[in-house]
C-alpha cells in the first residue's frame, strides 16, 4: 500500500535513488517545485489481484521517474514489472523492462 | 497440452465484443509441489524476476520463514529425496513443461484427454506401489536372505572360472590372522 511518506526504491538509471510518496498525481495536473518529481509505481510489496484470479507480489515497491507524458525519465529499467502498465498506457517503460510480469 | 482459446467472440445486442482470454497452466507450488489451480494462491516476485508460486499460505507462510522444503517433512521435495515417494518412472515424462502452444486439432485434444486419465491412473498406481513395498515388513531380513543367495548360489550366474578372473563379482575375502600355537615350544623355566 503506498501513501504518502513511503520510500519507494527508483527502478530507472535516472540519478534519482529513493523517492518518497507525498500524494498520489491527479493526471494532468502540473506540479508545482522543481524537487517535487513525478514517478509511476512498477511493484509493490502488497498483492494485486488480477481479473483471471492471480495474485501477485513483489520483492519490494519500486517506481520509476517520469516526466508530464508519462515517458520514463531514464533510458534503462531494472527488475521486473506488472503487467499492468501496458494496460495504463506506459508503453515507452514497459518496453524498457527486462521482464513484465 | 492444453491448447491456446486466443479470442472468443460475444454477441451482445448489435455489437460484438472481442475478449482475449489468457492461456490457463497448471502450476506447481514451490514449496510442497502440490499443483497450483488458477484462482488460487499468491504468485511472489523476487528482485532478479525469479517466480515463486504457492498453493495456499501455509506454503507462503513457510517460505518467508526461509524453510527449505527439502527439510520440512510433508512436502513432494522431502519425500522425494528421502526415497519415500517413487523419483524415477517413465510417466513422468509425460508432464513436462512444453512453451509451444499447440494448433487446436479435434482429434488431438480428445486423445490427449484421454491419455491424460490413463497415464494419471498408471502413475498413482506405481507410487501406490512403491509405498506398498516400502512399508512391507521384513526389509532387512529380506535382504539378508538376499545376499546368502547370492553367496550360495553365484555359480549359477557365472562360471567359478570366470568368478576367479573378475574379482568385481566375488565378495571380498576377509583374512584372519591365527596365531599359531606354541604351547609345546615354550619350554617352562628351567627351575
Amino acid at each position: 500500500m503506498i501513501q504518502p511518506q513511503t520510500h519507494l526504491n527508483v527502478a530507472d538509471n535516472s540519478r534519482a535513488r529513493e523517492l518518497m510518496c507525498i500524494r498520489e498525481a491527479v493526471p494532468n495536473t502540473p506540479l508545482e517545485r522543481s524537487e517535487v518529481i513525478t514517478a509511476v509505481i512498477i511493484s509493490t510489496r502488497k498483492e494485486l489481484k488480477r481479473d483471471n484470479g492471480m495474485i501477485i507480489r513483489y520483492d519490494d515497491n519500486a517506481a520509476v521517474v517520469i516526466d508530464q507524458e508519462g515517458n520514463p525519465k531514464g533510458t534503462q529499467i531494472f527488475g521486473a514489472i506488472a503487467r499492468e502498465l501496458r494496460q495504463l498506457n506506459f508503453t515507452k517503460i514497459v518496453s524498457l523492462a527486462p521482464e513484465v510480469l | 497440452m492444453i491448447s491456446d482459446i486466443v479470442n472468443v467472440i460475444f454477441y451482445l445486442g448489435n455489437c460484438v465484443l472481442l475478449v482475449n482470454l489468457r492461456r490457463m497452466r497448471l502450476e506447481k507450488c514451490w514449496f510442497c509441489s502440490s499443483t497450483v489451480y488458477p484462482g488460487h494462491g499468491i504468485q511472489f516476485v523476487r528482485n532478479d524476476a525469479k517466480i515463486f508460486r504457492f498453493c495456499r499460505s501455509k506454503c507462503h507462510k513457510n517460505f518467508k520463514m526461509k524453510r527449505n522444503p527439502r527439510k520440512v517433512k510433508w512436502t513432494k521435495a522431502y519425500r522425494r529425496l528421502h526415497g519415500k515417494d517413487m523419483t524415477h518412472d517413465s510417466t513422468f515424462e509425460f508432464e513436462r513443461k512444453r512453451n509451444r502452444p499447440e494448433r487446436y486439432d479435434r482429434n488431438l485434444a480428445e486423445n490427449t484427454l484421454k491419455a491424460i486419465k490413463k497415464i494419471d491412473k498408471i502413475r498413482s498406481d506405481r507410487a501406490s506401489d512403491h509405498i506398498k513395498n516400502r512399508l512391507k515388513t521384513g526389509k532387512v531380513q529380506r535382504q539378508k536372505e538376499a545376499r546368502k543367495q547370492l553367496e550360495q548360489g553365484i555359480h549359477l550366474v557365472k562360471a567359478p572360472h570366470a568368478l576367479a578372473q573378475d574379482s568385481s563379482l566375488c565378495l571380498p575375502k576377509i583374512k584372519v590372522n591365527v596365531s599359531q600355537a606354541q604351547t609345546e615350544e615354550n619350554q617352562p623355566m628351567e627351575e
